[in-house]
C-alpha cells in the first residue's frame, strides 16, 4: 500500500480529465451502441494519428496547434468517408471500419519505417497518459467538450447523421491525446453498455458508471503503484457490471 | 492485545523516524539509485523509478512516481535527452521547486562527462539520434567515478552538515571501485579489439572502454526496430566480418539477436546493463562482474 501517492493535487487533474471525457463519450457512446459500430473510434484516432504522421514525413515538424490541425482534419475526412459508407453499404459499415483501422495503422508503420520522431508523435497522439495531465492542458479539452455536447443536445432531434460523425471525431482526437486509446474506447463503450436499458436516465447513470469507474480506478493506482489508465479500464468495467445489474433490476422493478 | 499493538507503534515511529530525515533521492534508473548508496549510505532514502526490464526511454504513469518526485531533495538522472519522453513532464506534475533545472536538487550524470557520437548536424533521416551525443555512459567504470565524485560533491552541497560522511564513504567508494578497475581490466584482456553486434547503441562506453568494436547494431538506426531487409543485410555482411557475440539488454526482444546467432553461428548473449538486469548484478560491482565474465563466457565457447 502507497498512502502517499493517494494525493489530490496527483490525482485531480486526472479525475477532472476523466469526467471531461466522460461527458461527450457517454452520450456518444449509445449512439456508437445503437448503430452498431463499435471500433469507429478505434478508426477515427487511428486516421488522426495517420495524418500527423504524413505530415511529418514531409517533413512538416508542426507542433502545437499546427498538429492539432492535421489531427482533427484527418479525423474529419475519415469520418466523412465512414458516414458515406453507411449511406452506401449499410449492412457491412462495421467490417469496413475494422478493414480502414488497420490500413491506417499499417500506413502509418510504413510511413515511420525511416522516421522514429514520427513514431514518437504517434506515441503522444494515441498514448495519451491520463496522470500526465495538468488543469492548464484541460482548458482546450474543456472547450471541445462544451461545443460538442452544445451542438449534440441543442440540435437534439434536428441533427444530421453527418454530424453525428464529425462531433465523434472532434471528440475523440481531442481525448486520445490526454487519456489515450484504451480509456477513450472503455469510456464510449462501457458506460453505454451498463445502462442500455434504460432511457430516460441513461445518461445520468452512464455518466455515474463512469465517473465511479474513474475515481475508483485512480485512487486504487495509487494505492497499488500500478500504471493509471489500464487500472482505470478494469475498473471501468467492474462498475459497469454493477450497475449493469443495478439497473437490470431498475428495469425490472419498473415493468 | 492492546500494549503489544502500541509497542508496535513506538517501533514503526523508530523505523520510520530516521528515514524521514534522510535526504529523499529520485532515481531514473537502477544504475544511479546504486551509485547514490553507495555515496549516500544511511544518510539517504533512495528510490528508483525504473527497474532494469524497463525501457527508460519510456515509462507508463503511475501514481508514485509524482509522489516521490514530489518529495525528492535530489534527481539524480541520466539526462542528455534520455528521460527525455517522461521526465519534464514528471518534473512539471510534481511541481517541486527543489528538483527543477538549474536548481541543486536536479543532477543529470549524462551532462556531467564527455559523451561520444555528438552528432555534428542533427538530421532527421538519421534516427533516433540525440543531440547531446550517446547518453547510455554508465557502463563506462571511468566515467562513474568521475559521476561519483560530482554526486558526493552535491550531496554535501545539499546536506552540509553529513560533509565528514560522504567525504568517506565516496573515498572508501573510490578505493574499492579504482581496484575493481584494475581486475576488470585485467581478465577483459582477451576480449579486445573483438568485433560486436549490438542491439541498440547501448554498449558504445563499454566497448569503447574494453577497445572492443561494434561492427554492426540490430537496429537499421537507432530507435527503429530490427527489419527483414537489415537483418538479411547483417547476415552476408557477418560472413565475411566475423563478430565475437551478439548483445542485448534485459528489456530488449530476444528475436533478432537469436535470429541472427542462428544464421551466423555468432553467440547471442544477453548481459544485465545496468544494476537488478540479472541477480548476480545487484549493485555496480556485481553489475561490471557479470557482463565480464558474461562476455568472456561467450567467447570460450
Amino acid at each position: 500500500m502507497n498512502w502517499d501517492s493517494l494525493d489530490i493535487s496527483i490525482l485531480g487533474p486526472a479525475f477532472v480529465a476523466g469526467l471531461l471525457v466522460l461527458a461527450t463519450h457517454v452520450p456518444l457512446g449509445r449512439e456508437v451502441l445503437r448503430r452498431g459500430i463499435i471500433f469507429l473510434d478505434l478508426a477515427i484516432a487511428q486516421i488522426a494519428g495517420l495524418g500527423v504522421i504524413i505530415a511529418y514525413s514531409f517533413g512538416w515538424e508542426a507542433g502545437g496547434w499546427q498538429i492539432q490541425a492535421i489531427a482533427m482534419s484527418a479525423a474529419l475526412a475519415g469520418a466523412a468517408f465512414l458516414y458515406w459508407c453507411e449511406k452506401c453499404w449499410v449492412e457491412v459499415q462495421e467490417a469496413i471500419i475494422g478493414c480502414v483501422f488497420v490500413l491506417a495503422a499499417c500506413a502509418g508503420i510504413l510511413a515511420l519505417s525511416a522516421n522514429p520522431h514520427g513514431g514518437e508523435a504517434l506515441k503522444q497522439l494515441l498514448a495519451g497518459q491520463i496522470l500526465w495531465v495538468s488543469y492548464e492542458q484541460l482548458i482546450p479539452v474543456l472547450a471541445v467538450t462544451v461545443l460538442v455536447l452544445a451542438a449534440w443536445f441543442g440540435l437534439g432531434n434536428k441533427r444530421h447523421p453527418l454530424m453525428f460523425y464529425g462531433l465523434f471525431a472532434l471528440a475523440v482526437t481531442s481525448s486520445v491525446q490526454v487519456v489515450g486509446v484504451y480509456l477513450v474506447f472503455a469510456s464510449l463503450i462501457i458506460p453505454a453498455l451498463a445502462v442500455r436499458r434504460l432511457s430516460s436516465n441513461g445518461l445520468i447513470y452512464g455518466f455515474m458508471t463512469g465517473a465511479i469507474g474513474y475515481g475508483v480506478g485512480l485512487c486504487l493506482s495509487a494505492l497499488m503503484d500500478w500504471p493509471s489508465g489500464a487500472t482505470i479500464v478494469w475498473l471501468l468495467a467492474m462498475s459497469g457490471i454493477l450497475s449493469m445489474s443495478l439497473t437490470v433490476r431498475l428495469v425490472k422493478s419498473v415493468e | 492485545m492492546r500494549n503489544l499493538s502500541s509497542l508496535g507503534a513506538v517501533c514503526l515511529l523508530f523505523v520510520v523516524l530516521p528515514s524521514q530525515a534522510a535526504l529523499n533521492i529520485f532515481a531514473c534508473e537502477p544504475e544511479w539509485a546504486s551509485l547514490s548508496e553507495e555515496i549516500g549510505g544511511d544518510k539517504v532514502a533512495v528510490y528508483s523509478a525504473t527497474t532494469a526490464k524497463q525501457d527508460v526511454h519510456r515509462i507508463q504513469a503511475r501514481p508514485s512516481l509524482i509522489a516521490k518526485m514530489r518529495r525528492a531533495d535530489l534527481v539524480v538522472c541520466t539526462g542528455a535527452e534520455l528521460e527525455a519522453g517522461w521526465l519534464p513532464v514528471l518534473l512539471q506534475r510534481a511541481s517541486n521547486r527543489k528538483v527543477q533545472p538549474s536548481r541543486q536538487g536536479y543532477f543529470m550524470a549524462a551532462e556531467k562527462v564527455e559523451r561520444l557520437d555528438i552528432p555534428e548536424v542533427l538530421d532527421r533521416s538519421m534516427g533516433d539520434v540525440h543531440a547531446g551525443g550517446n547518453p547510455h555512459i554508465h557502463l563506462d567504470p571511468h566515467r562513474i567515478q568521475k559521476i561519483a565524485q560530482l554526486l558526493a560533491e552535491r550531496l554535501i552541497e545539499i546536506d552540509t552538515a553529513n560533509e565528514e560522511f560522504y567525504r568517506a564513504r565516496l573515498s572508501d567508494f573510490e578505493q574499492r571501485w579504482q581496484a575493481a578497475i584494475e581486475r576488470w581490466q585485467k581478465q577483459a584482456e582477451p576480449l579486445k579489439s573483438l568485433g560486436v553486434v549490438a542491439h541498440h547503441k547501448d554498449w558504445r562506453y563499454l566497448l569503447d572502454w574494453l577497445g572492443m568494436e561494434e561492427v554492426a547494431t540490430l537496429e537499421p538506426k537507432p530507435g527503429l526496430p530490427p527489419s527483414a531487409s537489415h537483418l538479411a543485410t547483417l547476415k552476408t555482411k557477418m560472413a565475411t566480418q566475423r563478430a565475437a557475440m551478439i548483445l542485448r539488454t534485459a528489456y530488449q526482444k530476444a528475436r533478432p539477436s537469436e535470429w541472427l546467432s542462428d544464421k551466423t553461428g555468432i553467440p547471442a548473449v544477453q548481459l544485465p546493463y545496468t544494476v537488478g538486469g540479472s541477480q548476480s548484478a545487484e549493485d555496480l560491482f556485481g553489475l561490471f562482474d557479470e557482463t565480464l565474465t558474461l562476455m568472456l563466457k561467450t567467447t570460450q565457447k
